[in-house]
């Protein structure tokens, strides 16, 4: 049918996202819902179970290179990470290191550690971390994309920000503690989480790439998310990962020094995107995410 | 003969209580204009006890500031009132019956008060007069319910009290001049008061006060259907009312009843139906409140013309730069008009296509449950038969064609369509044997069962097994068995004659997506025009304002 629009990330479910992605029918599963891994401490709150423990994990390819990938189901208790899940991501990611493929992708849409499995969800997550940087000292880049509901927040925000590149859309978000946590802690005058437009001010891609945490922000839909993957797929082929030196650390934290000072006052993105040089501050978040990249191009 | 009598009849005696009202009124008032900390006594002193007082509110404008003022006046000077309003929306509305200071009131919708308003009247604190629609209602201003005091809601004042509603025009019209000509006392909250207005929508001279009120008259967006909600079952609906209905009958003139159903079907406008080849031959003028769902289907080149009952939040920008849709006034702003547009609705419209609660086998449809008086707003004006109605279109003689049963007078007939997942939420059944109306009749002492639609108007009922045309149906027995063929899993579905049921598809009566050559793996949600409010601020070229709890990014 004609005048069907392209996929949406953000609507889309883990799977549909990873079989848009990679080359057509090349996704191979890890650990398939037909295995059953659920976990065990859900179980035994009666809790709801999910077949895939709400993670599917596999190796595919994208523009014929060879990748692994993983993809969090936002449905299924928020993309939360608990034993089981944060093993598969983990497992995943060590793989990474003994097959060398040419990047690991991770499709992040989740609200952190699953609570209901409390040490084990955090410990699941501090692996989570390791497995990723000993990926990317074998020379295997990590790559975040962020366009779900959930966003990337609690641990996953930090694995997110681990990772060598982070493509976004504008919908998707990232940030240590989700805006309800926030307004529960330190009260509806510091954060009102429902204040959606100040929501995606602070955590929305466009402020996210605007600090330049986002290294892509792209539309909402899985073309788009295919395209900039396969460019930087592309680059890592020519140019390799280089282990990681002490010039390169040091040059990084110059940068945040810069731009803690360059954001010393901002209280809310508006004042993000003055000082990334945007005029029309209402204007901002209608901006079609071309022109936004274009004018943010400008202004560095 | 000639003679003076003794008693000489009186014939003024209303226009000289209105000079009494407003030789009191006076104290408080400077001309026209009142101030904010003074409207209490100046309600006080204008209002009599027994009076019929009509405070503007309906789904979207109210004139808050007055009720919350009214609700502060002195209970033994201003009581024994009786209530006229289009909607009792505002928790003032029932707080001011609750104090004893009202002893009847008559409306039409009451939405999210139903539920008080039901015990009110269980507890004897109130008498309902009766429940009607906006049309009857506005109609009885005129006749025998006329407001002695109007409390209105405008956007702006001049200094002389000639007022500007803005696009939220409304009812105001209707109220103001039932009152204004038979010698009542009009009294407008105002937003703003401005030295000159954009537009005069109320004339000063049927002003009798105005006072600017301290925030802004809230006006709830109750038309902005997010379209990320748009679930598939009510995109195959959708596909099922664009390609076996509105093809089928080319219907160009319509009104759409608020809901995901109907979201649907405007967002598949420049999608499924463009596809169908349908572009200028269906959905070209409508009755419609100015739904952000419909920017698309405009910006495709669907629509030609738009009237509106009253505006929607976030659409101003929109409307203003669409003025060869919307009716837009030399100021740039739009007006509406709420009597107009459901005269509009009945008379010049071939469609009416709404969603309900519960539907019975003989096609009465309903959204009263028990415990809640909820009244009808608009949708019966629509959602009806015009008898009156002598102009022919091609979708209104096709219709009569099909009804005729008895005789050869040829006459047209309007289409009334339901459109309802067979299932609503909590696996509640919209197809029942019996109306829940019926109970709630009993309780509530009324003296009818309110039905919202009734079976003999409804002509088409959609769900997502499929479509029924009920026009079509012999005998009563084949209408019920028409309705039972698209009632799905539920219990009154379940319970259809089968062999029926597949002759009715047969011969058309009953029609499945595959009898319509649609397939259900189409219905999908990129199959929509725009998925979120953030697609439709983009087709609107930026021109539309979202409300901010509708916000997602």
């Amino acid at each position: 049918m004609k005048n069907v629009k392209p996929a949406s990330f953000f609507e889309s479910s883990a799977r549909v996202r990873v079989a848009k992605l990679v080359d057509a029918g090349s996704f191979k599963e890890f650990c398939p819902p037909q295995l059953r891994r659920t976990s065990p401490h859900l179980a035994r709150l009666n809790a709801p179970v999910a077949f895939d423990d709400g993670v599917a994990v596999g190796s595919a390819t994208l523009a014929g290179h060879k990748i692994l990938i993983a993809a969090q189901e936002g449905k299924f208790n928020g993309g939360a990470v608990g034993e089981v899940h944060g093993a598969k991501l983990a497992g995943l990611l060590d793989r990474g290191v003994r097959e060398l493929p040419r990047a690991v992708l991770l499709l992040i849409d989740s609200g952190g550690v699953r609570l209901h499995e409390a040490n084990a969800g955090l410990i699941a997550i501090s692996e989570v971390m390791r497995a990723v940087l000993r990926c990317q000292e074998a020379g295997v880049p990590v790559l975040a994309l962020v366009g779900g509901a959930c966003g990337a927040f609690g641990g996953m925000g930090i694995v997110t920000r681990l990772c060598n590149e982070i493509i976004m859309s504008e919908e998707g978000r990232l940030g240590l503690s989700g805006p309800e946590v926030i307004e529960t802690v330190q009260g509806v005058e510091e954060f009102d989480s429902r204040d959606r437009p100040l929501v995606w001010r602070v955590t929305g891609g466009k402020v996210r790439r605007a600090l330049g945490e986002a290294t892509y922000l792209v539309d909402d839909d899985i073309c788009s998310f295919r395209s900039v993957t396969a460019e930087l797929l592309c680059r890592y082929q020519t140019k390799p990962l280089a282990p990681v030196d002490i010039d390169e650390i040091s040059a990084e934290h110059a940068r945040l020094t810069e731009r803690t000072k360059r954001f010393a006052t901002a209280r809310d993105g508006r004042e993000i995107f003055q000082a990334s040089g945007f005029v029309d501050l209402d204007e901002v978040s209608l901006l079609p995410v071309a022109k936004f990249n274009q004018q943010l191009l400008e202004s560095l | 003969m000639n003679q003076p009598s003794e008693n000489p009849i009186i014939w003024d005696t209303q226009m000289r209580n209105c000079a009494g009202r407003l030789d009191r009124g006076a104290a408080f008032a400077h001309g026209r204009e009142v101030s904010t900390d003074d409207i209490t006594k100046l309600l006080e002193a204008v209002i009599e006890p027994g009076d019929r007082v009509c405070i503007e509110g309906n789904n979207q404008k109210q004139a808050d500031f007055l009720s919350r003022s009214l609700l502060k006046t002195d209970p033994s000077r201003v009581r024994d009132l009786h209530l006229l309003q289009s909607v009792l929306a505002l928790p003032e509305h029932l707080d001011i019956i609750e104090r004893g200071q009202v002893s009847r009131i008559d409306f039409s919708f009451s939405g999210q008060q139903a539920g008080r308003l039901a015990a009110l009247v269980e507890q004897g604190r109130i008498t309902i007069g009766a429940i009607h629609t906006y049309l009857e209602l506005f109609s009885r201003y005129f006749i025998d319910l006329t407001p002695k005091v109007a409390l209105i809601a405008a956007q702006a004042a001049d200094r002389e009290g000639n007022l500007y509603t803005g696009p939220n025009t409304e009812d105001t019209p209707a109220i103001v001049e039932a009152t204004a000509f038979k010698n009542g006392i009009v009294i407008a909250q105002v937003n703003e008061v401005v030295d000159k207005l954009p537009r005069v929508d109320i004339p000063a001279d049927w002003v009798s006060y105005f006072v600017k009120a301290p925030t802004p008259h809230y006006i709830e967006p109750l038309f902005t259907r997010d379209p990320s909600h748009i679930t598939e079952i009510q995109i195959l609906m959708a596909m099922i009312a664009i390609k076996g209905l509105y093809a089928e009958y080319g219907i160009t003139r319509l009104n759409h009843g608020i809901g995901f159903d109907t979201a649907a079907i405007e967002l598949l406008l420049p999608t499924y139906a463009a596809e169908l080849g349908l572009k200028g031959k269906i959905c070209t003028h409508w009755a419609l409140n100015p739904h952000p769902t419909l920017i698309p289907a405009i910006e495709a080149g669907f629509v030609q013309s738009v009237h509106s009952f009253g505006s929607e939040v976030g659409m101003e920008r929109y409307i203003s730069a669409r003025p060869d849709i919307f009716f837009v006034g030399r100021d740039g702003t739009m007006r509406s008009n709420r009597a107009f547009s459901q005269a509009a609705g009945h008379y010049a419209c071939d469609l009416f296509i709404g969603s309900t609660l519960q539907i019975d086998m003989e096609g009465n449809s309903s959204t009263a449950t028990k415990g809640r008086i909820a009244g009808f707003g608009g949708a019966p004006n629509m959602g009806s038969d015009a008898r009156g109605r002598r102009h022919a279109s091609p979708a209104w003689l096709r219709a009569g064609r099909e009804a005729l049963r008895n005789g050869t007078m040829p006459r047209g007939r309007k289409l009334v369509a339901q459109i309802v997942e067979t299932n609503r939420e909590q696996m509640q059944p919209a197809f029942v044997e019996r109306l829940d109306a019926w109970d709630l009749a009993e309780s509530a002492g009324m003296e009818l069962p309110p039905v919202m639609i009734y079976g003999d108007d409804i002509t088409h009922i959609i769900t997502e097994e499929g479509i029924s045309n009920l026009l079509l149906c012999e005998s009563a027995e084949e209408r019920e068995q028409a309705i039972r063929g698209v009632a799905g899993y539920t219990a009154a579905g379940m319970a259809r004659d089968r062999r029926m049921v597949e002759n009715l598809r047969d011969r058309g009566i009953v029609r499945y997506p595959e009898d319509l050559g649609i397939s259900k793996r189409h219905a999908t949600r990129d199959l929509l025009a725009a998925r979120n409010i953030k697609e439709l601020v983009h087709a609107s070229g930026g021109l539309y304002t979202p409300p901010r709890q509708f916000r997602n990014w």
